[in-house]
């Protein structure tokens, strides 16, 4: 059974379109990422799934009926902002949740278990987040949604969330991540990217990037390549000593090159995800502007 | 719901600024209304003057209370005692009936002695001065309820607003960004509370003239001298404000010390209760805040006309607590800013971290 | 020693040490990445080197104030006051005065995309915005040196691409770059990384020195191998041998700048009582 089933989603909000016609689906045990821009939608249909908003049009299920409060008991979020109490222990945020949901609290591992007495306020980010994840899994949620779930944790700490997601996948659990972290995107399941409200791409990572290409530069001196690109209109980005244009054309690049009198070699490399993303994100929407980007409603 | 319950309670009692104030706040309203709320006025200071002033204080019964006796001083002196403030009623002896001089300034002192000598005189056989109001004849609550607004507008804006402006910048996380360019941390703070001294400037003229022209509040004294108590007063007023904010994290806290501070001082300073009618184990918290003594000042400069040698009292009080507060507030505001000798963290919540990531 | 940086650096808060014994230098010209966990020192290393903290002990070299730009975590900018009048009060502080703040303003707006956002205040931005108005604000006066505290946490792919070619171009005018930040892939792009646990310096050097100084090799399975040693890299499992050795049902991976993080954790000494991550 389908746990999410989202077919022609529209939200409005007076005369702002922040979801245009969204389809999404979440099946038990695999995890799905949602890509997108600020402004691009994917908190809007977050809360659509969480059933905080309903849509304008279109249908939005969750475990087969719309969002209400008997399908929250089966579900497990957690916020980009955690959701957790500072001023009170990790012991006492568990037994909160837990009471909240009906379920016991949960069984805690290691450092957590170390951790118990403490206030959340004193902990790093991330054991908080480790908190966060045992207050929404307590009560095995056949559906996780997930904001952001890494966002400024060290290697080794992400490496050790993703394991908890991994795991309430394997026991049949659905995930849902909304994330703006490429390498992190690359661990899902399947993609979903948004842009300006709409569905512009979906499948694998390497599905998505197919054969997008970017121009990779490497000069002598990167810093004038740098500039020169710059003035001819050529967006360059920083990698290490070298330069990478995204979705762009060799010939060009070399062109504004050589017109600047900058020695440089010259190649068509496979994209990255990373750039593909901004590239789609570039043609679907207008990431500067800031109508749906207003906090709360966006 | 019971979970719901459970969490409040376990937060309410990690929350230390609001159970002190839900138990610091009764106690305060006890004391007050127990103690030092009262408007019966049992002694007056009386000083009595002219050739027969040692027979006429012999006379005198409660409530007035003879301070002095001055045979060789005239009306005028007797005056200029009571606009000084140095007692509430005059007793001038001379040919003739004494006159009773009475400060009006002092509203519930002049009430008791004009009672007292009304009553005084009902007696047969008493032959009782007419008492003479000064100040403030017709006895108005406006007139001195007026100049002690003032101050309570002054510790409005010093205390809550200052509080408030400090505050937002460590909560929106710029305080360090300030830190590092190019402000010395004297920039800061100046820059920081010189908008509030002009507001608390302007509001204090809005008031006095509002006062003057609709309430018909008299101007007897010396601009510059009221001009100079609003001053000091402000110096301490703001320092209060800027130290609030270094001891607090965001603007709620922020506003429950700004509140905890300010009520105390409407309610002892002398505004509504007189100071002395207070019990004298309470009175004494009176003299420690300084609302009381720019409230002495106002009165004294808008109703009285008292010149500045006479208040050079509550002047100096003033003086002496701005400095106190004042530098205090610009110490602490320093180690939150500047780079400190002991690198104190900007933030506590930096500081956990660090301990917390050494476990 | 030319370019700036800190050497030895220690810094206290309270009774704790936030930082102990960092150095690196920057060069003129190029970017320097910081990268650790929360907690890590890199913040108080970011504060020391600004200037905003005193340390405790150690040397830091840097420019005057009035040639640092500096970022601070979590986007500092004034929420009630409009774009343009961030920027103003900006230029202001740091004395860069009429047409000159005008033209760099102006410039810095169009090249941020916020050119037609000048009079909304910062509170109505999004996170990518307000992060880039505070980089904005941090360039304005063309630092030499410039310090920037996790410049694209949370900050969506699109905004973060915009904000390192700002902070590139700053580097290829010659500014000095230091920037902290989580994210490994971000640090590879960096000319020199340091990375820092619990206010010591793990590992230094370009991305290519680092990993080529890992200990131990790392091996790629389907399975978990080892409940510390073993970590989740997408859909399958790279564990840390430390002495070399590859497990049966395992295969030597090449390693890279995240391996080498990882691995750097995982090495570091543990202290009495510590509960390993």
């Amino acid at each position: 059974m389908t746990l999410v089933e989202i077919r022609g989603a529209r939200k409005r909000f007076g005369e702002v379109v922040a979801v245009d016609g969204v389809d999404l689906e979440v099946a038990p045990g695999e995890v799905v990422g949602l890509l997108g821009a600020n402004g691009a939608g994917k908190t809007t249909l977050i809360r659509l799934i969480l059933g905080l908003l309903r849509p304008t049009a279109g249908t939005v299920r969750l475990f087969g009926s719309p969002p209400s409060r008997h399908t929250r008991a089966r579900l497990g979020y957690v916020p980009q902002a955690l959701g957790l109490y500072e001023d009170l222990t990790v012991a006492e945020n568990l037994a909160f949740s837990a009471g909240a949901f009906g379920a016991a609290p949960g069984r805690l591992d290691g450092a957590l278990e170390a951790a118990r007495g403490e206030l959340v306020a004193e902990l790093p980010l991330g054991l908080r987040r480790r908190v966060a994840f045992a207050a929404a899994l307590a009560h095995r949620p056949d559906l996780l949604v997930l904001d952001e779930p890494t966002s400024g944790v060290d290697p080794l700490g992400r490496a050790r969330l993703w394991e908890t997601i991994w795991e309430a996948a394997a026991g049949g659990a659905g995930v849902l991540v909304s994330t703006h972290f490429m390498s992190e995107a690359e661990q899902c399941d399947r993609l979903v990217v948004m842009a300006a409200g709409r569905v512009v791409a979906a499948g694998g990572a390497a599905e998505i990037v197919g054969d997008a290409s970017t121009v990779e530069v490497r000069a002598e001196r990167w810093e004038a390549a740098f500039t020169a690109l710059d003035r001819a209109g050529l967006p360059a980005a920083l990698v290490g000593r070298r330069l990478r244009v995204p979705d762009a054309d060799p010939r060009q690049v070399g062109a504004a090159l050589d017109a600047a009198g900058v020695q440089a070699a010259v190649r068509a490399v496979p994209a990255t995800l990373e750039e593909t993303f901004v590239v789609l994100s570039g043609d679907g929407g207008d990431p500067g502007a800031a109508a749906p980007d207003r906090a709360g409603v966006a | 719901m019971w979970a719901m319950v459970q969490k409040e309670f376990r937060q309410l009692r990690r929350d230390r600024r609001t159970v002190a104030m839900m138990i610091v706040l009764p106690v305060l309203l006890l004391v007050v209304f127990g103690y030092a709320a009262s408007f019966d006025v049992t002694e007056i200071k009386t000083v009595v003057v002219g050739p027969g002033a040692q027979a006429a204080a012999d006379r005198l019964r409660e409530p007035f209370v003879v301070d002095r006796v001055e045979p060789g001083e005239t009306r005028d002196d007797a005056v200029a005692t009571l606009r000084d403030g140095r007692a509430q009623v005059a007793v001038v002896t001379g040919a003739g009936q004494p006159q009773a001089l009475v400060d009006g300034a002092d509203l519930f002192a002049a009430r008791a002695a004009v009672t007292a000598m009304r009553q005084a005189a009902a007696q047969p056989g008493q032959v009782a001065p007419e008492p003479e109001v000064l100040f403030n004849p017709g006895l108005e609550t406006s007139v001195i309820m007026v100049p002690a607004l003032i101050g309570v507008i002054l510790v409005f804006v010093g205390v809550v607003a200052t509080s408030l402006g400090v505050v937002r910048e460590r909560q929106a996380g710029t305080l360090e960004q300030l830190a590092v360019m190019p402000f010395r941390p004297s920039d800061v703070f100046v820059g920081k509370i010189l908008p509030y001294f002009v507001v608390a400037a302007v509001d204090l003229t809005v008031i006095t003239v509002v006062g003057i022209t609709l309430f018909d509040v008299p101007f007897r004294g010396s601009a510059l001298t009221l001009a100079l108590g609003a001053t000091l007063f402000l110096f301490v007023t703001l320092g209060l404000g800027v130290l609030i904010s270094t001891v607090s994290q965001n603007q709620g806290q922020a506003i429950q010390l700004a509140f905890m501070t300010v009520l105390p001082q409407i309610l002892l300073s002398g505004m509504i209760f007189p100071l002395a009618s207070m019990a004298a184990g309470v009175r004494w918290i009176g003299y420690v805040l300084p609302l009381t003594y720019f409230i002495q000042i106002s009165r004294g400069v808008m109703v009285r006309g008292t010149p500045i040698e006479a208040l050079v009292l509550p002047l100096s009080m003033l003086a002496v607590l701005g400095v106190a507060v004042f530098g205090l507030s610009v110490v602490r505001f320093r180690r939150d800013l500047a780079p400190a000798g002991t690198a104190r963290a900007a933030d506590a919540g930096e500081r956990r971290k660090i301990t917390a990531a050494a476990r | 020693m030319s370019g700036y940086g800190v050497s030895d650096l220690r810094v206290r808060y309270g009774g704790q040490l936030a930082v102990d014994g960092v150095s690196f230098t920057v060069q003129r010209g190029t970017v320097t990445a910081l990268v650790g966990g929360d907690g890590a020192g890199k913040t108080s290393v970011l504060r020391a080197l600004a200037g905003a903290v005193r340390p405790a002990g150690g040397g830091v070299r840097r420019p005057d104030a009035h040639r640092i730009g500096y970022m601070a975590a979590g986007e500092a900018v004034y929420r009630d006051l409009t774009v343009d009048e961030n920027l103003a009060f900006s230029a202001s502080a740091y004395g860069v005065r009429g047409a000159e703040a005008a033209r760099r303003a102006a410039e810095l707006l169009r090249r941020t995309g916020l050119q037609d956002a000048g009079g909304r205040l910062g509170g109505q931005l999004s996170g990518g915005m307000r992060h880039k108005l505070a980089l904005a604000m941090a360039l304005l006066h063309e630092p030499e040196l410039l310090v920037l505290d996790e410049p694209t946490t949370g900050v969506d792919p699109v905004s973060r691409a915009e904000l390192w070619r700002l902070i590139a171009a700053a580097a290829a005018a010659g500014a000095a770059v230091v920037l902290a930040t989580c994210y490994v892939d971000e640090a590879e792009r960096a000319a020199s990384v340091v990375v820092l646990s619990e206010g010591r310096p793990l590992l230094e050097g370009s991305p290519e020195e680092v990993v080529a100084r890992m200990p131990g090799v790392v091996v790629d399975s389907a399975v978990r191998l080892d409940p510390v040693t073993s970590w989740r890299r997408g859909a399958r499992w790279r564990t840390w041998s430390a002495d070399g050795t590859v497990p049966a049902g395992a295969a030597r991976a090449e390693p890279d700048l995240e391996d080498a993080v990882i691995v750097a954790e995982l090495a570091r000494p543990r202290r009495a009582g510590e509960v390993a991550a």
